[in-house]
């Protein structure tokens, strides 16, 4: 496939200012021409492809391939590439149709595994979880490195499949892949370039991979400097971001100055501004604001309010302590925890916190401060217009293009993991309301302050949303079958096929799981049966997917324990109930948070509009820039929500069940 | 329970609730715009309402009610 040069072609090269070191080590294609390449030098062994063709280096503007102004130097070049104006391109394998211009050198030193194997010290800024980072890295798999530490032989051996992967990936050469752009940069050295990658402007580029794809390209923008990092497809570094020690997950977005040290942001993150440090964030974590420093903390589905920040040490014994976030939580602006604190599921936090407390059994709660006192309202979020944007956005704003999407992620707002939270949080207030006296103002739970008051009117909103997940499970499977020609039908299409146990659920960064399926995975990594991470990729993806049929099984196991009926014995009037209970608690949920919704259209929302003018104008101004509440698209959409519930009936034989 | 004492009581709870004084409560007093009760204060109430009562109000209905003479109109009705 290569030949040498030939003593004309030599000739024609040296008399357009090329240069080598021995011409005799620099191979060609049967059918290159030299024309396209001047000035030139050669060094090492090189291999030239064939450059006849133009290629669009940047929007609009295509030039014709070949190699002008450069120093080459080991490297196998493929075809209909232009390099230009690169004072050293040493050690890399360039792919088909790649534009290398204006950069300063693009290098391999000696060995490297390009930021494979990097070991960052995630959610315990003093160490103890180190992640070590590679291009095929999930959220689950990271999850499972950082969280089960206590279970060394698991660890070790999760450790050694890792090892044995980037071990593979060590080379003295390195690859940019075809297609791939790298224009106006300072720096390239020990990095792996992916097939249709841009990197445009970008300062340094050390110790790293950037894996990209023709679906998803990702984007290395302006004055970034990266060193030791990961960055997955269709994700988008620029706007003067510096990383350390970093991996970014497919379709994530930093920039805007942001910087990162020592953390991970898995799917879909965005992080602008700030500054992340020891940060773990998994799918959905967005922090867009300045003086937003996110430290030792493990979030998910994450919302940061601007100058967030925590703290994880007190200057005793250095910065160990941590703190769990749970997927659908919130801070307020300038809210401020001290580490270790848990917050639960769906939460916001407000106010500055300088206690800590562990609200996991307590979702969907208001955190606010008093007094130097965390106090959580429990159950406050289930009604608000924001948790319910937040859940349907989610889905919608998916950004990763690439075919093989790593992470994981289940959309579900209730799903088996938060409901057993809610049936907990009911318990506990429950619990919490016989024990507190009428006289006491407050019951404490695990460093946090609860209303009295609150104790057994949240129980009643935890139990709503119980009804109508349990509903909402029941129906869809009902419609999903079709056919409800008779109760025996329905006691078929209700009955589940997989098996449930008790075992407790788990949020995996997105994959919602049962404890019995995890413990399971990390014993056949423990015993050899899970021997490579290609085979960890497919047990996590069965799991993924048994997702809908093990949800359902537990949520048939909870009808049984609530009604004290099997699913697969239900009479047409325990379906009624179900179904009628499903009806007015959906339709109760759903006109709170419309009611919820309504106030963004209050008076009060309406405070500095119509400037100079008078309640008219006020009204007016308020509705030229907001709308209206009747005409708003999300509450629209509620409403027929509504509307369709109501009309939602089940005809079973002859009998119409859900009539209102 | 007479309307009167069910207004005081009412008065109580939100003066109680909302750090305020009862003298300044009047019953077309907007919890809202008036009393400034936000979001949580405004489930406190509710709470309050139901413990000071015995009554368990409905959660959707009771948050149309948007001023101290409507509460009590409203709670009676449980009465």
């Amino acid at each position: 496939m290569y030949r040498n040069l030939s003593d004309s072609e030599i000739s024609i090269l040296e008399q357009r200012g090329c240069s080598a070191d021995d011409w005799g080590t620099v191979l060609v294609k049967d059918n290159f021409s030299p024309g396209p390449i001047s000035n030139a030098h050669f060094a090492g062994e090189v291999k030239l492809g064939v450059f006849k063709e133009k290629l669009l280096v940047e929007k609009g503007i295509s030039k014709a391939s070949g190699i002008r102004n450069s120093h080459v130097e080991n490297c196998t070049i493929g075809d209909n590439v232009l390099i230009s104006n690169v004072n050293s391109l040493v050690n890399y394998d360039i792919g088909d149709n790649v534009a290398i211009e204006n950069v300063g050198t693009v290098v391999v030193h000696g060995e490297t595994a390009f930021g494979n194997g990097t070991e960052i010290e995630v959610l315990n800024e003093g160490g103890g979880r180190e992640l070590p980072i590679f291009d095929r890295l999930s959220a689950q798999t990271a999850y499972l490195l950082v969280v089960y530490r206590h279970d060394k032989s698991f660890i070790e051996n999760l450790e050694k499949l890792i090892r044995k992967y980037v071990d593979k990936k060590r080379s003295s050469r390195g690859s940019i892949g075809e297609n791939a752009r790298i224009l106006n940069t300072v720096s390239v050295c020990n990095v792996d370039v992916g097939s249709y990658s841009i990197v445009s402007g970008a300062s340094n580029l050390e110790e790293g991979t950037i894996v990209s794809c023709a679906e998803d390209p990702s984007i290395i923008g302006e004055d970034v400097i990266a060193k030791d990092f990961i960055i997955q497809s269709g994700s988008k570094v620029d706007g003067g971001a510096v990383i350390t020690s970093t991996f970014i997950g497919q379709g994530a977005q930093i920039g805007k100055q942001y910087s990162s040290e020592g953390s991970a942001f898995f799917a879909n993150c965005e992080a602008f501004h700030g500054e992340a440090c020891s940060l773990f964030a998994g799918p959905y974590t967005v922090t867009h604001h300045k003086s937003t420093l996110l430290i030792a903390g493990m979030f998910s589905f994450y919302n940061a309010g601007s100058g967030t920040n925590q703290s994880n040490h007190m200057y005793k014994l250095g910065p160990l302590h941590q703190g769990i976030v749970e997927r659908g939580s919130k801070t307020g602006s300038f809210s401020y925890m001290l580490w270790p604190c848990h917050v639960g599921a769906f939460s916001v936090v407000m106010d500055k916190h300088g206690a800590n407390f562990d609200t996991s059994e307590l979702p969907f709660s208001y955190i606010n401060a008093e007094d130097g006192k965390s106090v959580v309202t429990p159950a406050m979020n289930l009604f608000t217009v924001g948790t319910v944007r937040d859940s349907e956005k989610w889905p919608k704003r998916d950004r990763r293009g690439d075919p093989d999407k790593l992470d994981l992620i289940n959309f579900d707002f209730f799903s088996p993991y938060i409901v057993e939270k809610i049936i907990r949080g009911s318990e506990l207030l429950s619990e919490l309301h016989e024990s507190t006296p009428k006289t006491k103002e407050f019951a404490t739970h695990k460093g946090a302050y609860i209303n009295r008051l609150m104790l057994r009117t949240a129980r009643r909103y935890y139990d709503l949303a119980i009804n109508v997940y349990l509903g909402e499970k029941v129906v869809k499977r009902l419609e999903k079958s079709g056919d409800l020609t008779g109760m025996e039908k329905v006691r078929e299409v209700l009955q589940p096929k997989a098996k449930s146990d008790d075992s407790s659920w788990l949020d995996l960064f997105g994959l919602i799981v049962p404890d019995s399926s995890i413990s399971t995975l990390m014993d056949d990594i423990k015993s050899g049966k899970i021997s490579s991470l290609d085979d960890l990729r497919r047990a996590l993806v069965q799991l993924h997917e048994a997702y809908e049929e093990e949800a359902y099984s537990w949520c048939a196991d909870l009808v049984e324990k609530r009604l004290g009926t099997k699913v697969g014995e239900i009479t047409i009037e325990e379906l009624t109930k179900i179904i009628t209970d499903w009806k007015v608690n959906s339709i109760k949920l759903k006109n709170m948070v419309l009611k919820d919704a309504e106030k963004e259209f209050d008076q009060l929302s309406r405070i500095g509009f119509g400037i100079g003018g008078d309640e008219d104008t006020q009204i007016r101004d308020f509705e030229a820039i907001r709308g209206t509440y009747e005409d708003n698209s999300f509450v629209k959409s509620l409403k027929q929500e509504i509307e369709d519930m109501k009309a939602k009936t089940f005809t079973i034989g002859e009998e119409t069940l859900g009539e209102m | 329970m007479e309307l009167s004492e069910v207004k005081l009581k009412v008065k109580q709870v939100v003066a109680r609730v909302l750090k305020t004084d009862e003298a300044d409560i009047s019953d077309d007093a907007n919890f809202i715009f008036d009393l400034g009760a936000d979001s949580m204060q405004s489930m406190l109430l509710i709470a309050a309402f139901e413990e000071e009562f015995d009554i368990e109000m409905d959660v959707e209905k009771a948050q149309e009610v948007q001023t101290v003479g409507g509460a009590v109109e409203f709670i009676a009705d449980y009465l």
